[in-house]
């Protein structure tokens, strides 16, 4: 309230327009400024409205205009005013009146404090409440849905992967000389599964990729790249590192990987909605916060290669081999976006948890050599 | 109290006429106003990663309203942001179910229930343009009257997805008929209080106004495309093999239609850059004037040079944030290049790295935002009002209000599903 000396120097009547809110009619009115309430008196002396000043309401104006209204009335009767002094007259009488947007602008730090701090809890629930709720939700899936899950995702895998075209088939080991590399293949899985009795069937099959990298997508499906057996120089190599990725599956580490895609999709995507370019960010920020994720589960499907290679008597160590020849020979990339922890670190983790004992070569000289043609030139 | 009757004006425009200029139609916005606005509402969107935008879009709506001004009485805008993002929330409500049953059914049944999904989505979006605008309308107030929209607003899905499929069929030379039919359709519902809407706008109109363009643009496109899969020989394509890359590409007309394909791309991209303005110039003339509400008429003096100078302000102000973003960067990455330790731990660095990256681009892609709000939102709205010449004002005393306010779930659902916006 200003001081009294102040008040009295202001008007207490003015011209208005009113709007009665029934009709569009634009009305002329003397605005009276009595003790309690706002009176509009029409032109021929009668009184269209009266509103008490706490009941008042402002409403979006342009700059130099008051537009009042009642609080809480369905009808928009209006009442608008020009006159600064006639404004400021009412300014002072009415405590909703905010000309200053004092209580705008407390409002306002209110909306953003509250919005800063949704954004916060949003972000832990995406870095820490996600991960722990993917990991509850992923073993209640039944095996059945997950191997639905995985022919769709086989499906979309395929035509990804596939680029390398060469007029051969992608999958290898089908044509007449890749039989017996087929066949000794398929000796090392039988011994891999026989070890690690897992409650599902898997689908480990040798595809025509150079990348030196094996991948396990959900449902049990294995991907072995041509790559990799040229880089293996031991049979145990290779079942070192297929034995990671039957750790992945037996842990269900892909499916867990879409959960927590489909989570982060959702918190991203839609509750924030997508600003400008909201897309590319959204992609960014889920592929870093999966990869921070995947560093412990790359060393359990490490531990779980380990564990499966000491059961069936492979050499467990000889996945620390393979993964040292080829960090050295690929070119190091944007790290944050490479999954698996830094080798080392991994390899010096797998010396620890192998120990000692006898091992004997998973396959015979000859049997290897035959592997080694699983992805002959047809 | 005393009452001092000296300083009371004696009622001057009580004798007056509605208006002296009855008819014309103002912009009173300041643009540093709004320059103020959307800049404080880039940081806000930045550090609520999106969710600060029922607020903006909330303060948007009532400056482009309030300072807009016919026969001398300014719109207000009565939304809340409160409202928005309940709508939002009802959205969420409603889509979340929806894409978790369509998930599920395409797991089970195949992916034929995902392209159904996809079909269900289209439709919802239409939907959702269509209520968001209900609800746009019943929060616009005029003189004490709000506007509302009436019409099922699936009804408008369906003959938008049909209308815009046969866009897409045609290549575009249905657009005048899509937009004179979906704007009949709106404006046959739309009312102001009591006094109905109509659209008067005919397709023919705009087809014969707009065909130059479509000749200039998409014509030699379609051309070139037919020309860049005609030059490719098929099968020594199929037969090649990948050995010798050059003779390949000669051998298979490859070569050749990568050239073709690269100009016509070239030509259409240069087309519509300089062809837009004029475009959009055809369309907003054709659009606002043909916009009735009973007696009353509308009539656009919009002219096309304006829309070039809408465009020219976006592009200096875009080329002269980006030499500024570009200098800071520049800066920064210099900065963390000294400070972060390259030795120590890689990850760590590249962590940091990327996400000061990510903060750079998005603090990039909201600058442009605001620019372009602030240039080209603005300055097409206030080129449309200034230019606007409205007939039969005095109607308007005789309206009476009509109508309810709507609910905001249709904002909530277009904001979701990314469709229409203001």
């Amino acid at each position: 309230m200003n001081a009294p000396d102040a008040q009295t120097l202001l008007p207490v009547s003015g011209h208005g327009v009113f709007y009665d809110g029934r009709t569009a009619a634009h009305h002329d009115v003397t605005v009276e400024l009595a003790p309690q309430t706002l009176r509009m008196h029409a032109e021929d002396g009668s009184v269209l409205a009266e509103w008490p000043y706490d009941a008042l309401e402002t409403h979006s104006a342009p700059q130099g205009l008051l537009r009042l209204g009642t609080a809480g009335n369905p009808v928009l009767a209006r009442l608008e005013i020009k006159d600064p002094r006639l404004i400021a007259a009412i300014d002072a009488r009415s405590t909703p009146v905010d000309r200053a947007e004092r209580i705008e602008r407390r409002l306002r730090g209110k909306v953003i404090f509250w919005t800063i701090a949704a954004t916060a809890s949003l972000l832990l629930v995406a870095i820490v409440g996600v991960p722990l709720l993917a990991a509850e939700i992923t073993p209640l899936i039944p095996y059945a849905i997950e191997r639905k899950l995985g022919d769709t995702v086989d499906a979309q895998a395929r035509a990804m992967l596939d680029t390398d075209h060469q007029g051969a088939a992608f999958k290898c080991g089908n044509a007449a000389n890749q039989r017996a590399g087929r066949a000794a293949f398929d000796k090392l899985i039988a011994a891999l599964q026989a070890g690690a009795a897992l409650p599902f069937p898997l689908n480990v099959m040798v595809v025509r990729k150079k990348d030196a990298n094996a991948i396990t997508l959900p449902g049990g499906h294995i991907y072995v790249f041509a790559g990799l057996i040229d880089k293996a120089q031991s049979a145990d190599e290779l079942a070192g590192v297929i034995a990671h990725e039957m750790g992945h599956a037996a842990h269900r580490d892909s499916t867990r990987t879409l959960v927590e895609s489909a989570g982060l999709s959702f918190l991203f995507g839609m509750l924030l909605g997508d600003f400008f370019g909201g897309g590319a960010v959204i992609y960014t920020s889920k592929t870093i916060l999966q990869t921070s994720y995947s560093r412990a589960v790359e060393a359990a499907a490490d531990a779980y290669s380990v564990m499966l290679m000491r059961k069936i008597g492979g050499d467990p160590r000889a996945l620390g081999t393979i993964l040292t020849r080829i960090a050295g020979s690929t070119h190091p990339g944007p790290k944050i976006l490479i999954d698996h922890p830094e080798t080392p670190d991994r390899v010096a983790a797998i010396e620890r948890l192998a120990g000692s004992g006898q091992t004997r070569p998973l396959l015979d000289s000859a049997d290897w050599a035959a592997l080694k043609t699983i992805c002959s030139g047809a | 109290m005393n009452t001092t009757h000296a300083s009371v004006p004696a009622v001057p425009a009580a004798a007056a006429p509605v208006s002296p200029a009855a008819g014309a139609a103002r912009f009173l916005g300041l643009a540093d106003a709004f320059w103020r606005l959307l800049a404080r509402g880039a940081v806000l969107l930045m550090f609520t990663l999106g969710i600060y935008r029922f607020w903006l879009t909330t303060d948007i709506r009532r400056f482009l309203w309030s300072n807009t001004e016919v026969g001398g009485e300014s719109f207000e805008y009565t939304g809340t942001a409160r409202e928005l993002l309940l709508g939002f929330l009802m959205a969420i409500a409603i889509l979340v179910p929806l894409y978790v049953a369509f998930f599920l059914l395409a797991l089970a049944f195949g992916e034929t229930w995902s392209t159904l999904g996809l079909v269900a989505i289209t439709f919802l979006g239409q939907y959702a343009v269509y209520r968001a605008r209900r609800y746009r309308l019943t929060r616009t107030v005029y003189r004490g009257v709000r506007f509302h929209q009436e019409g099922s607003a699936w009804r408008y899905s369906i003959c938008a997805v049909y209308w815009w499929g046969l866009v897409a069929l045609t290549l575009g030379l249905a657009y005048p008929f899509a937009q004179s039919h979906l704007e009949s359709f709106k404006m046959r519902y739309t009312f102001f209080g009591n006094l109905p809407g109509a659209f008067e706008g005919s397709g023919w109109r705009l087809f014969a106004r707009g065909i130059l363009l479509w000749f200039i643009a998409v014509v030699p496109f379609v051309i070139g495309m037919i020309g860049t899969i005609g030059a490719i020989d098929w099968d020594a394509v199929r037969q090649a093999s990948a050995t010798d890359l050059s003779a390949w590409l000669e051998s298979s007309g490859v070569a050749g239609a990568l050239v073709i394909g690269a100009l016509t791309c070239a030509w259409f991209l240069l087309a519509i850059t300089i062809l837009y303005p004029i475009f959009q110039a055809i369309l907003l003339r054709w659009w606002v004037s043909g916009l009735r509400f009973g007696e009353v008429a509308v009539k656009s003096r919009l002219r096309t040079a304006q829309i070039y100078g809408v465009y020219a302000r976006f592009l200096a102000y875009a080329l002269l944030f980006t030499l500024v973003a570009a200098i800071v960067a520049a800066i920064g990455a210099y900065a963390v290049s000294r400070i972060t330790p390259y030795t120590s731990d890689t990850v760590r660095t590249e962590v940091i790295t990327t996400a000061l990256g990510l903060a750079a681009y998005v603090a990039a892609a909201l600058g442009y935002s605001a620019i372009y709000q602030a240039t080209v939102k603005l300055g097409l709205w206030r080129c449309v009002i200034e230019t606007l010449d409205v007939s039969n004002v005095s109607i308007l005393e005789q309206v009476a209000g009509a109508g309810e306010a709507a609910s905001p779930i249709g904002e909530g659902l277009a904001d979701a599903l990314n469709v229409g916006s203001l």
